[in-house]
């Protein structure tokens, strides 16, 4: 293999110049490293406690980054967007042949199944491992299934324009009541007891934040598979 | 025990992801990509981060990779 022909001199050096400062970085970090770095989140999982999650990675996530959360669902939502603007025409034609007969049947079993399975996920996020956006892929995946094997099956606009701008809107509103309550976005203005941990109502706003972040994901992503598949081909 | 176990997953992490990048046909290297993602779906699940692992099982090993198959049909289609 010619190495010179394949890779160019500027890249080469760019590779060398990067690792050269990575390395520098490293040594800085190194030689000024804090003694209790180890334990740089024990305070915030201290915190923890006093929200009544059983789950502390959502207590992290919805609660103590939770506008870190909505500038997430920012993000794909204008990655929907874009995709709906690049893709989007209105003479839809794609899959010409007509599906598998055992795909066309067994997605209609699966379909419940499966988005019985994101439900239970996206509201048992403050319980067990998982959430909102765990739940809301799951029913994009289900909705995907069905697009592959039902050639006439589309996603109503209006169903998705609907529970997108609701599930947007609710999640500004109760940053802006805990604002008004508490002092703080996204303040847990709902009652929230310790001993109610483990429970399915607990945790204040915490899970009703995670179903929110659940139903923007799934319908956003809904819309991102459907923008793929439904595409035509003069675009 | 674990520690084998550990050892095997990454080791098969590291022969799938090198398998994915000689391919020839670019659909091989996806079926291959979503093998690295189950791999790291177990060791995720190994080193206490259920969290991660259900979302790498989710966006990293199946539904990126179905986005990335429709992307290729649709440039297979163009060209």
């Amino acid at each position: 293999m010619n190495l010179k022909r394949d890779l160019p001199t500027s890249t080469l050096s760019g590779f060398a110049l990067s690792g050269l400062l990575i390395l520098t970085l490293l040594n800085i970090l190194l030689q000024n490293m804090p003694d209790n770095i180890q334990t740089a989140g024990n305070e915030l999982l201290k915190l923890n406690a006093n929200e009544g999650v059983a789950n502390a990675v959502t207590t992290v996530v919805v609660y103590f980054r939770g506008f870190d959360t909505l500038g997430e669902i920012a993000v794909l939502f204008i990655a929907s967007l874009g995709l709906g603007l690049m893709l989007h025409s209105n003479t839809r034609c794609d899959i010409k042949a007509e599906s598998n007969f055992m795909l066309q049947t067994a997605s209609k079993l699966l379909f419940p199944i499966i988005l019985l399975f994101g439900i239970y996920v996206m509201i048992y996020g403050h319980l067990s491992p998982g959430g909102g956006f765990q739940g809301g892929v799951i029913i994009a995946s289900g909705v995907l299934l069905l697009l592959i094997s039902h050639k006439e099956f589309e996603v109503p606009h209006s169903v998705i324009v609907a529970l997108e701008t609701f599930a947007g809107v609710s999640y500004v509103l109760i940053g802006l009541i805990g604002l008004l309550v508490l002092d703080t976005f996204l303040g847990n203005f709902l009652p929230h007891d310790i001993s109610q941990m483990g429970m399915l109502i607990s945790g204040g706003i915490i899970p009703i934040i995670y179903i929110i972040v659940g139903i923007k994901v799934g319908s956003e992503m809904s819309m991102i598979v459907q923008n793929l598949i439904k595409r035509s081909d003069d675009v | 025990m674990i520690g084998f176990i550990i050892l095997v997953t990454f080791i098969g992490i590291v022969i799938v992801a090198f398998s994915a990048i000689i391919q020839k046909r670019l659909s091989d290297s996806i079926i291959l990509f979503m093998g690295v993602g189950l791999g790291s779906v177990v060791l995720f699940f190994i080193f206490k981060a259920p969290d991660v692992a259900l979302t790498e099982a989710v966006i990293g090993a199946g539904i990126s990779s179905l986005i990335f198959l429709m992307a290729l049909k649709h440039l297979g289609e163009s060209r």
